[in-house]
Protein backbone atom coordinates (compact mmCIF):
# COMPACT_ATOMS: atom_id res chain seq x y z
CA UNK A 1 0.00 0.00 0.00
CA UNK A 2 1.52 3.44 -0.88
CA UNK A 3 0.47 6.68 -1.51
CA UNK A 4 1.54 8.93 -3.97
CA UNK A 5 1.12 12.75 -5.36
CA UNK A 6 0.63 13.73 -8.75
CA UNK A 7 -1.42 16.76 -10.35
CA UNK A 8 -4.56 16.69 -12.39
CA UNK A 9 -5.16 18.06 -15.85
CA UNK A 10 -5.99 21.19 -14.54
CA UNK A 11 -3.10 21.48 -12.02
CA UNK A 12 -4.73 20.81 -9.01
CA UNK A 13 -2.79 18.55 -6.26
CA UNK A 14 -4.14 14.98 -6.57
CA UNK A 15 -2.93 11.30 -4.76
CA UNK A 16 -2.87 8.27 -5.99
CA UNK A 17 -3.11 5.32 -3.24
CA UNK A 18 -2.61 1.61 -4.63
CA UNK A 19 -3.65 -1.08 -2.15
CA UNK A 20 -3.17 -4.71 -3.13
CA UNK A 21 -5.90 -7.06 -1.42
CA UNK A 22 -4.24 -10.20 -3.16
CA UNK A 23 -2.74 -11.62 -6.07
CA UNK A 24 -5.10 -11.02 -8.34
CA UNK A 25 -7.29 -7.60 -6.36
CA UNK A 26 -5.84 -4.30 -6.54
CA UNK A 27 -7.82 -1.16 -5.24
CA UNK A 28 -6.45 2.37 -6.47
CA UNK A 29 -7.74 5.35 -5.12
CA UNK A 30 -7.79 8.97 -6.70
CA UNK A 31 -8.05 11.49 -3.98
CA UNK A 32 -9.06 15.11 -5.46
CA UNK A 33 -8.38 18.13 -3.21
CA UNK A 34 -10.90 19.08 -0.63
CA UNK A 35 -13.02 22.28 -1.07
CA UNK A 36 -11.14 25.70 -0.14
CA UNK A 37 -12.08 27.75 2.63
CA UNK A 38 -10.53 30.74 0.34
CA UNK A 39 -12.68 29.97 -2.56
CA UNK A 40 -16.06 29.22 -0.34
CA UNK A 41 -15.36 32.66 1.22
CA UNK A 42 -14.68 34.73 -2.51
CA UNK A 43 -17.97 32.88 -3.50
CA UNK A 44 -19.51 33.61 -0.88
CA UNK A 45 -18.51 37.43 -0.60
CA UNK A 46 -19.35 37.69 -3.99
CA UNK A 47 -22.60 36.75 -4.14
CA UNK A 48 -23.70 39.03 -1.03
CA UNK A 49 -21.99 41.71 -2.59
CA UNK A 50 -24.29 41.76 -5.67
CA UNK A 51 -27.17 40.91 -3.36
CA UNK A 52 -26.50 44.03 -1.43
CA UNK A 53 -25.51 46.02 -4.47
CA UNK A 54 -29.25 45.03 -5.33
CA UNK A 55 -30.91 46.21 -2.38
CA UNK A 56 -29.38 49.53 -2.40
CA UNK A 57 -30.58 50.00 -6.00
CA UNK A 58 -34.23 48.23 -5.50
CA UNK A 59 -34.61 48.96 -1.71
CA UNK A 60 -36.36 45.48 -1.46
CA UNK A 61 -34.54 43.70 1.55
CA UNK A 62 -36.59 40.09 -0.02
CA UNK A 63 -33.66 40.41 -2.23
CA UNK A 64 -31.29 39.74 0.93
CA UNK A 65 -32.68 36.84 2.00
CA UNK A 66 -33.25 35.54 -1.17
CA UNK A 67 -29.08 35.51 -1.63
CA UNK A 68 -28.71 33.76 1.64
CA UNK A 69 -31.05 31.16 0.65
CA UNK A 70 -29.47 30.58 -2.53
CA UNK A 71 -25.81 30.80 -1.20
CA UNK A 72 -26.92 27.69 1.42
CA UNK A 73 -29.29 25.71 -1.28
CA UNK A 74 -26.14 26.44 -3.91
CA UNK A 75 -23.58 25.08 -1.60
CA UNK A 76 -25.38 21.89 -0.47
CA UNK A 77 -26.35 21.21 -3.96
CA UNK A 78 -22.58 21.49 -5.03
CA UNK A 79 -21.36 19.23 -1.62
CA UNK A 80 -23.74 16.97 -2.52
CA UNK A 81 -24.12 16.24 -6.98
CA UNK A 82 -20.61 17.99 -7.89
CA UNK A 83 -17.20 17.90 -5.65
CA UNK A 84 -16.16 14.14 -5.66
CA UNK A 85 -13.90 13.71 -2.89
CA UNK A 86 -11.99 10.21 -4.07
CA UNK A 87 -12.51 8.09 -7.19
CA UNK A 88 -11.83 4.88 -6.79
CA UNK A 89 -11.38 1.53 -8.91
CA UNK A 90 -11.39 -1.91 -7.70
CA UNK A 91 -9.92 -4.44 -10.11
CA UNK A 92 -11.11 -8.04 -9.28
CA UNK A 93 -9.25 -10.84 -11.49
CA UNK A 94 -12.19 -13.24 -12.32
CA UNK A 95 -14.66 -11.46 -11.24
CA UNK A 96 -14.64 -7.38 -12.61
CA UNK A 97 -14.13 -4.25 -12.23
CA UNK A 98 -15.64 -1.57 -9.74
CA UNK A 99 -15.98 2.39 -9.89
CA UNK A 100 -17.20 4.04 -7.21
CA UNK A 101 -17.41 7.91 -6.83
CA UNK A 102 -17.73 9.55 -3.41
CA UNK A 103 -18.77 12.95 -2.82
CA UNK A 104 -18.09 15.43 -0.47
CA UNK A 105 -21.44 15.33 1.21
CA UNK A 106 -20.64 11.35 1.53
CA UNK A 107 -22.68 10.35 -1.04
CA UNK A 108 -20.92 7.38 -2.92
CA UNK A 109 -22.16 5.75 -6.30
CA UNK A 110 -20.86 2.63 -7.09
CA UNK A 111 -20.58 0.96 -10.89
CA UNK A 112 -19.72 -3.03 -11.42
CA UNK A 113 -18.89 -4.37 -14.61
CA UNK A 114 -18.42 -7.87 -14.77
CA UNK A 115 -15.09 -9.61 -16.40
CA UNK A 116 -16.84 -11.21 -19.07
CA UNK A 117 -18.28 -8.02 -20.23
CA UNK A 118 -14.52 -6.16 -19.84
CA UNK A 119 -12.75 -6.13 -23.26
CA UNK A 120 -9.43 -3.87 -21.88
CA UNK A 121 -8.82 -0.83 -19.94
CA UNK A 122 -7.03 1.31 -21.58
CA UNK A 123 -5.47 5.09 -21.70
CA UNK A 124 -7.27 7.56 -24.45
CA UNK A 125 -6.64 11.05 -25.67
CA UNK A 126 -9.51 12.77 -26.52
CA UNK A 127 -10.69 16.41 -27.49
CA UNK A 128 -12.43 18.07 -24.01
CA UNK A 129 -12.82 21.68 -23.55
CA UNK A 130 -10.70 23.12 -26.16
CA UNK A 131 -7.81 20.39 -24.92
CA UNK A 132 -6.55 17.40 -25.07
CA UNK A 133 -6.61 14.74 -22.08
CA UNK A 134 -5.59 11.30 -21.54
CA UNK A 135 -8.43 9.45 -19.61
CA UNK A 136 -8.31 5.81 -18.86
CA UNK A 137 -11.04 4.14 -19.94
CA UNK A 138 -12.47 0.49 -19.76
CA UNK A 139 -13.50 -1.16 -23.00
CA UNK A 140 -16.42 -3.29 -22.63
CA UNK A 141 -16.79 -5.99 -25.50
CA UNK A 142 -19.49 -5.87 -28.00
CA UNK A 143 -21.33 -9.71 -28.05
CA UNK A 144 -22.08 -10.59 -31.62
CA UNK A 145 -18.25 -9.10 -32.57
CA UNK A 146 -14.99 -10.40 -30.81
CA UNK A 147 -12.99 -7.52 -32.05
CA UNK A 148 -15.67 -4.83 -31.68
CA UNK A 149 -16.14 -2.35 -28.83
CA UNK A 150 -19.30 -1.33 -27.80
CA UNK A 151 -18.93 1.02 -25.25
CA UNK A 152 -16.55 3.10 -23.31
CA UNK A 153 -16.54 3.98 -19.77
CA UNK A 154 -14.14 6.95 -18.99
CA UNK A 155 -12.68 6.72 -15.31
CA UNK A 156 -11.77 9.04 -13.07
CA UNK A 157 -13.87 11.93 -14.98
CA UNK A 158 -13.37 14.48 -11.28
CA UNK A 159 -9.89 14.35 -10.88
CA UNK A 160 -8.59 13.79 -14.40
CA UNK A 161 -5.16 12.33 -13.80
CA UNK A 162 -2.06 13.51 -15.68
CA UNK A 163 -0.50 10.77 -17.74
CA UNK A 164 1.91 10.10 -15.17
CA UNK A 165 -0.58 8.58 -12.33
CA UNK A 166 -2.34 7.42 -15.66
CA UNK A 167 0.25 5.21 -16.45
CA UNK A 168 0.93 3.93 -12.79
CA UNK A 169 -2.97 3.12 -12.72
CA UNK A 170 -2.68 1.52 -16.12
CA UNK A 171 0.34 -0.71 -15.24
CA UNK A 172 -1.66 -1.84 -12.39
CA UNK A 173 -4.82 -3.13 -13.73
CA UNK A 174 -3.24 -4.66 -16.88
CA UNK A 175 -0.87 -6.79 -14.46
CA UNK A 176 -4.73 -8.30 -12.91
CA UNK A 177 -6.01 -8.17 -16.67
CA UNK A 178 -2.82 -10.33 -18.12
CA UNK A 179 -4.30 -13.14 -15.89
CA UNK A 180 -7.12 -13.97 -17.30
CA UNK A 181 -5.53 -14.73 -20.42
CA UNK A 182 -2.81 -17.19 -18.89
CA UNK A 183 -5.37 -18.73 -16.63
CA UNK A 184 -8.22 -19.64 -18.34
CA UNK A 185 -11.64 -19.31 -16.54
CA UNK A 186 -12.61 -22.33 -14.27
CA UNK A 187 -16.02 -23.82 -15.40
CA UNK B 1 -4.61 25.74 -66.72
CA UNK B 2 -6.16 26.83 -63.31
CA UNK B 3 -2.99 29.38 -62.32
CA UNK B 4 -3.45 32.28 -60.20
CA UNK B 5 -1.55 34.19 -62.62
CA UNK B 6 -3.19 37.59 -63.30
CA UNK B 7 -4.86 37.57 -67.30
CA UNK B 8 -6.57 40.09 -69.40
CA UNK B 9 -10.34 39.03 -68.30
CA UNK B 10 -9.32 39.13 -64.72
CA UNK B 11 -8.35 42.60 -64.71
CA UNK B 12 -11.69 43.15 -66.53
CA UNK B 13 -13.57 41.53 -64.13
CA UNK B 14 -11.64 43.03 -60.70
CA UNK B 15 -12.43 46.35 -62.82
CA UNK B 16 -15.71 46.02 -63.66
CA UNK B 17 -16.58 45.04 -60.23
CA UNK B 18 -14.88 47.68 -58.61
CA UNK B 19 -17.03 50.36 -60.57
CA UNK B 20 -19.82 47.96 -58.95
CA UNK B 21 -18.56 48.32 -55.56
CA UNK B 22 -18.13 52.11 -56.21
CA UNK B 23 -21.81 52.94 -57.87
CA UNK B 24 -23.67 50.78 -55.11
CA UNK B 25 -21.87 52.62 -52.38
CA UNK B 26 -22.84 55.70 -53.85
CA UNK B 27 -26.66 54.89 -54.32
CA UNK B 28 -26.84 53.94 -50.49
CA UNK B 29 -25.40 57.04 -49.69
CA UNK B 30 -27.75 58.86 -51.51
CA UNK B 31 -30.69 56.91 -50.76
CA UNK B 32 -29.69 57.05 -47.21
CA UNK B 33 -28.91 61.02 -47.03
CA UNK B 34 -30.62 63.38 -49.54
CA UNK B 35 -34.03 63.57 -48.51
CA UNK B 36 -37.29 62.02 -49.48
CA UNK B 37 -38.70 65.18 -51.07
CA UNK B 38 -35.73 66.32 -53.01
CA UNK B 39 -36.01 62.51 -54.42
CA UNK B 40 -39.66 62.66 -55.16
CA UNK B 41 -39.15 66.00 -56.96
CA UNK B 42 -36.58 64.43 -59.56
CA UNK B 43 -39.18 61.49 -60.01
CA UNK B 44 -37.60 58.83 -58.28
CA UNK B 45 -40.83 57.64 -55.82
CA UNK B 46 -40.75 53.95 -55.37
CA UNK B 47 -37.57 53.14 -53.46
CA UNK B 48 -37.19 51.57 -49.84
CA UNK B 49 -37.71 53.05 -46.57
CA UNK B 50 -34.93 54.84 -45.13
CA UNK B 51 -35.36 52.83 -42.16
CA UNK B 52 -33.38 50.02 -43.56
CA UNK B 53 -30.71 52.27 -44.51
CA UNK B 54 -29.79 52.06 -40.95
CA UNK B 55 -31.76 48.43 -40.18
CA UNK B 56 -29.66 46.32 -42.96
CA UNK B 57 -25.98 47.19 -41.63
CA UNK B 58 -27.20 46.56 -38.16
CA UNK B 59 -28.48 43.13 -39.15
CA UNK B 60 -25.32 42.28 -40.72
CA UNK B 61 -22.85 43.16 -37.68
CA UNK B 62 -24.96 41.50 -35.43
CA UNK B 63 -25.56 38.25 -37.71
CA UNK B 64 -21.21 38.59 -38.56
CA UNK B 65 -21.07 38.72 -34.72
CA UNK B 66 -23.49 35.70 -33.42
CA UNK B 67 -22.10 33.59 -36.35
CA UNK B 68 -18.36 33.84 -34.71
CA UNK B 69 -20.10 32.70 -31.49
CA UNK B 70 -22.41 30.09 -33.00
CA UNK B 71 -19.34 28.54 -35.16
CA UNK B 72 -17.34 27.85 -32.12
CA UNK B 73 -20.92 26.36 -30.40
CA UNK B 74 -21.13 24.20 -33.41
CA UNK B 75 -17.56 22.78 -33.09
CA UNK B 76 -18.09 22.32 -29.47
CA UNK B 77 -21.26 20.13 -30.26
CA UNK B 78 -20.15 17.98 -33.25
CA UNK B 79 -16.62 16.82 -30.73
CA UNK B 80 -17.36 13.28 -29.89
CA UNK B 81 -17.77 12.79 -26.01
CA UNK B 82 -15.60 11.05 -23.53
CA UNK B 83 -17.51 8.15 -23.52
CA UNK B 84 -18.14 7.46 -27.08
CA UNK B 85 -16.92 4.84 -29.26
CA UNK B 86 -15.80 7.58 -31.85
CA UNK B 87 -12.56 8.26 -30.11
CA UNK B 88 -11.00 5.16 -30.18
CA UNK B 89 -12.58 3.48 -33.75
CA UNK B 90 -14.76 4.19 -37.12
CA UNK B 91 -16.08 2.44 -39.73
CA UNK B 92 -13.16 2.30 -42.00
CA UNK B 93 -11.09 0.72 -39.38
CA UNK B 94 -13.86 -1.91 -38.48
CA UNK B 95 -13.88 -2.73 -42.01
CA UNK B 96 -10.52 -3.25 -42.85
CA UNK B 97 -8.75 -6.65 -44.27
CA UNK B 98 -5.61 -7.87 -43.01
CA UNK B 99 -2.83 -7.65 -44.91
CA UNK B 100 -0.08 -10.15 -45.86
CA UNK B 101 3.44 -10.09 -44.18
CA UNK B 102 6.03 -9.15 -47.33
CA UNK B 103 9.05 -10.05 -46.27
CA UNK B 104 11.98 -6.87 -46.05
CA UNK B 105 9.21 -4.35 -47.19
CA UNK B 106 7.61 -1.52 -45.13
CA UNK B 107 4.44 -3.20 -43.39
CA UNK B 108 1.24 -1.72 -45.50
CA UNK B 109 -0.63 0.85 -43.61
CA UNK B 110 -3.30 -0.11 -41.03
CA UNK B 111 -5.30 1.07 -38.15
CA UNK B 112 -3.73 -0.31 -34.91
CA UNK B 113 -6.01 -1.47 -31.99
CA UNK B 114 -5.67 0.81 -29.33
CA UNK B 115 -4.94 -2.01 -26.91
CA UNK B 116 -2.36 -3.11 -28.82
CA UNK B 117 -0.97 0.92 -28.89
CA UNK B 118 -1.34 1.02 -25.12
CA UNK B 119 0.75 -2.01 -24.45
CA UNK B 120 3.30 -0.50 -26.82
CA UNK B 121 3.54 2.75 -25.35
CA UNK B 122 3.05 2.20 -21.71
CA UNK B 123 4.16 -1.06 -20.71
CA UNK B 124 7.91 -1.56 -21.23
CA UNK B 125 9.79 -1.14 -18.62
CA UNK B 126 12.91 0.97 -19.00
Amino acid sequence: MDERRYRSASGEPIALRRRQHSASCRELVVRCPRLQLRSLSAVTSAVWLAAYGLFALSENSMVLSAAIFITLIGLIVYLHFVKVDQESLLVIGSLGIQVTSSYASGKESTTFIEMGQVKDVVINEAIHMQKVIYYLCILLQDPGDPQGISEVVPLFQSSKPRLDCLIEVYKSCQEILAQRRTAPQVE
Amino acid sequence: ENSPAPLPERAIYGFALFLGSWFGFMLYLIWAYIPETWLFSLGLTYWPQKYWAVALPVYLLVAIGIGYILLFGINMMSTAPLNSTHTITDNYAKKQQPKKFQEEAIPALRDVPISEVNRMFFLPEK
